[in-house]
């Protein structure tokens, strides 16, 4: 069997010397995309961590426009962007949002679900590293149940679980959405291919590995990134209108422990009185991979 | 009915058609003969008909443009942003908490240089009020838009016109305020002039190559490190400098197109024998226009350009006026401060100067303020005057 090639960059659209943390998604991330949509692509990027990385100015490590705009209205930023192009008659530039956890579940919330609901032809890349890492780790509501921030200091970790978003924007009827990870790159590129041909508003949540804000080793990105998939944290799965796909069913039961433990921001969980909530972890981990597989079963055609 | 071409030739504006309209109307007319080409909306008293008539004029086909819906006055603003950015002429109208909830946006769209051309319906903030005021706008001094005030609904249309040529001239945005009610739901006598007149005063946006357009790859908006930020402080400063001369020049040049005149301020009854002038923006100053009649020793400053404040304009139409007349700032704001944001303006112009500068609150939430009103205003400076009064509390 010949070997697949579909995790190859071909062509780089990204210049080398990303100003990125090591071992940082981001990256990655904008390599794989940018390869694939190409040149006539326009960046719209709120504050995030990306908006330092993509270079300040005069810099832009993008071979394609970028436009730096206010935190809370990407989206609406975007929708602009689009109208006045579709009125130049540039329909094939692609308008590609690429937005923090912070910028997409909260402060940005509002104008993401304007922009999905009128159905705008716009592709939103959301790198969901749980926290606001760019102003060092305070506590977004992306962040994990159990995870230590600045604002969510020693015993007084995150005690509250994380916003569906992928649930939330899906209720709105989008054509596409789907989760990604660094770790499963043809499932990756799979799904921006898939997400570039599609018109209308395009959703991708991609799991973000974040060394400084994680306390992980840089080197292990990857593998946790892996690890996040394969004990169901981060499960890969696509949505079409509503119809649930999940993309990668793992062969074995890994408990979240497995994932859990190569990163700082849970150590505490680790100790033999807080245990229990290593449990409640797996417990809502569980829940949610059942609720996914039954979405998935789902047997209806709206159509 | 419009009037056959051969009529209008010969009535008071050639190439123009009467028409009986409200404020919002008129607004929505200018934006229309102005080929807006993309208007983001969101609905707010007293503006939202200006809002719902552009809707209904490119529902029906008459603009070509593209109208969106959206989420609020925050995204309103950063949709006119991008929009402008890559090269549509934008319009939309807002109105006080609409306004404030944009202020972040309106400084983006300022600082990078954006045309933006916007109505503002004026009103206040908490306690919760939608009738005129002045303290909206007035509040959004700082962001570095240009802010034109229009005496009448005329006045607005016309200066909607000038302030894209002006805006497009600069890359500054405009934003041209009507009182709530007293003009946005007044119908007034409107003379619209004709597209094709429009058409000649003010043509497409010029582009400046800067703009994104998919095609040639450019970065805007990136973090700007000290070493470069005040580069572009300075390159705005020098324009928004120029805004005075222009809106001179532009206002002389729409006069001999259209017929109508105007300049940054205008000065009624100034002169040697003046022993005060009432100083006021927007409908107030029709009033006082009224009322001055029966005063032939006080006159009118009525500001149409506020910001940048046209202190040139000021003090050219000031310069008969005696040393030891009285300035009375009329001041339909409220910044939470002693005084008022007129007197404020005036007084950085007339620094050097000697005059006595006196302070009215008046009109406040879109409490009428009726020629008995300026009346009491002109009797308490001549006969008891204090810094600052709250006219109707004397």
């Amino acid at each position: 069997m010949q070997p697949s090639l579909e995790f190859l960059i071909k062509e780089e659209k990204v210049y080398p010397g990303a100003l990125s943390c090591r071992g940082c998604g981001w990256a990655l991330l904008v390599r794989h995309l940018a390869s694939i949509l190409g040149e006539n692509t326009v960046y719209v990027v709120p504050a995030s961590c990306f908006s330092i990385i993509a270079g300040p100015y005069p810099l832009n490590e993008l071979q394609g426009s970028i436009v730096h705009t206010v935190f809370a209205a990407a989206p609406a930023t975007a929708t602009g962007i689009r109208a006045a192009l579709d009125r130049q008659g540039k329909e094939d530039v692609t308008v590609a949002v690429l937005a923090g956890d912070g910028g997409t579940f909260d402060i940005g919330l509002q104008s993401l679900s304007g922009a999905a609901s009128r159905g705008e032809n716009i592709l939103y890349v959301a790198n969901n590293n749980g926290a606001y890492m760019n102003t060092g780790i305070q506590t977004s509501t992306a962040t994990p149940y159990g995870a230590v921030t600045t604002t969510n200091p020693q015993n007084n970790y995150k005690k509250t679980w994380p916003k569906d978003l992928m649930g939330i924007i899906t209720a709105h009827n989008i054509p596409y959405a789907a989760t990604c990870s660094l770790a499963f790159i043809e499932d990756f590129r799979r799904k921006i291919k898939k997400a570039k041909d599609i018109k209308g508003f395009r959703f991708l949540m991609v799991d973000g590995p974040c060394p400084p804000g994680h306390k992980t080793e840089p080197a292990q990105s990857i593998t946790i990134s892996r690890l996040a998939v394969e004990t169901k944290l981060f499960p890969l799965f696509e949505t079409e209108h509503q119809n649930y796909k999940i993309t990668y069913k793992p062969e074995k039961d890994l408990p979240v422990e497995e994932c859990l433990k190569y990163q700082g921001r849970f150590k505490h969980l680790f100790k033999d009185e807080s245990r229990k909530e290593l449990k409640e972890i797996q417990k809502y981990v569980d829940y949610n991979w059942k609720r996914l597989l039954s979405l998935e079963a789902r047997d209806f055609d709206l159509n | 009915m419009e009037a056959k071409t051969e009529e209008k030739v010969k009535q008071l504006f050639p190439r123009h058609t009467q028409k009986i309209m409200k404020g919002n109307f008129a607004a929505a007319e200018a934006a229309k003969l102005c080929k807006a080409g993309f208007i983001p909306a969101y609905p707010i008293t007293p503006q939202t008909t200006i809002v719902e008539e552009l809707s209904n004029k490119v529902a029906k086909g008459e603009m070509d443009a593209t109208y969106v819906n959206m989420d609020s006055e925050h995204s309103v603003f950063a949709a006119a942003m991008g929009a402008s950015l890559a090269g549509e002429r934008v319009f939309t109208a807002t109105s006080g908490q609409g306004l404030f909830y944009a202020h972040e946006v309106l400084h983006a769209i300022a600082h990078f240089r954006l045309p933006v051309v916007i109505c503002n319906v004026g009103r206040p903030s908490i306690p919760w009020n939608i009738w005129s005021d002045q303290t909206d706008s007035i509040s959004q001094r700082d962001t570095g838009w240009i802010q034109f005030y229009g005496e009448s609904s005329q006045e607005v249309l016309d200066s909607v016109i000038q302030a894209y040529v002006i805006a497009e001239t600069l890359n500054i945005p405009v934003m041209v305020v009507l009182d709530a009610f007293y003009q946005s739901h007044t119908s007034e006598n409107i003379w619209v002039p004709d597209q094709d007149l429009v058409n000649e005063f003010l043509p497409p946006r010029k582009l400046t190559g800067g703009e994104i357009d998919g095609e040639n790859p450019k970065a805007v908006g990136g973090l700007v490190p000290p070493e470069h930020y005040e580069t572009f402080n300075y390159r705005y400063w020098n324009d928004i400098n120029k805004t005075e001369e222009l809106t001179i020049e532009i206002g002389e040049k729409f006069g001999k197109h259209f017929g109508r005149y105007y300049k940054p301020v205008e000065a009624v009854n100034i002169g040697p024998q003046t022993k005060m002038v009432l100083v006021s923006i927007s409908s107030i100053s029709t009033t006082v226009r009224g009322v001055i009649k029966h005063h032939p020793d006080v006159g009118l400053l009525k500001l149409r350009l506020f910001k940048p404040f046209p202190k040139n304009s000021v003090l050219e139409v000031l310069k008969d006026l005696p040393e030891d007349a009285k300035i009375v700032a009329v001041e339909r704001n409220f910044l939470g401060d002693k005084e008022g944001a007129i007197i404020g303006e005036l007084r950085r112009a007339l620094y050097g100067t000697n005059y006595n500068l006196f302070d009215v609150y008046t009109g406040l939430g879109g409490k009428d303020v009726p020629p008995v009103t300026i009346e009491k205003i002109i009797y308490a400076m001549q006969n008891n005057p204090k810094p600052v009064t709250w006219i109707d509390f004397e």
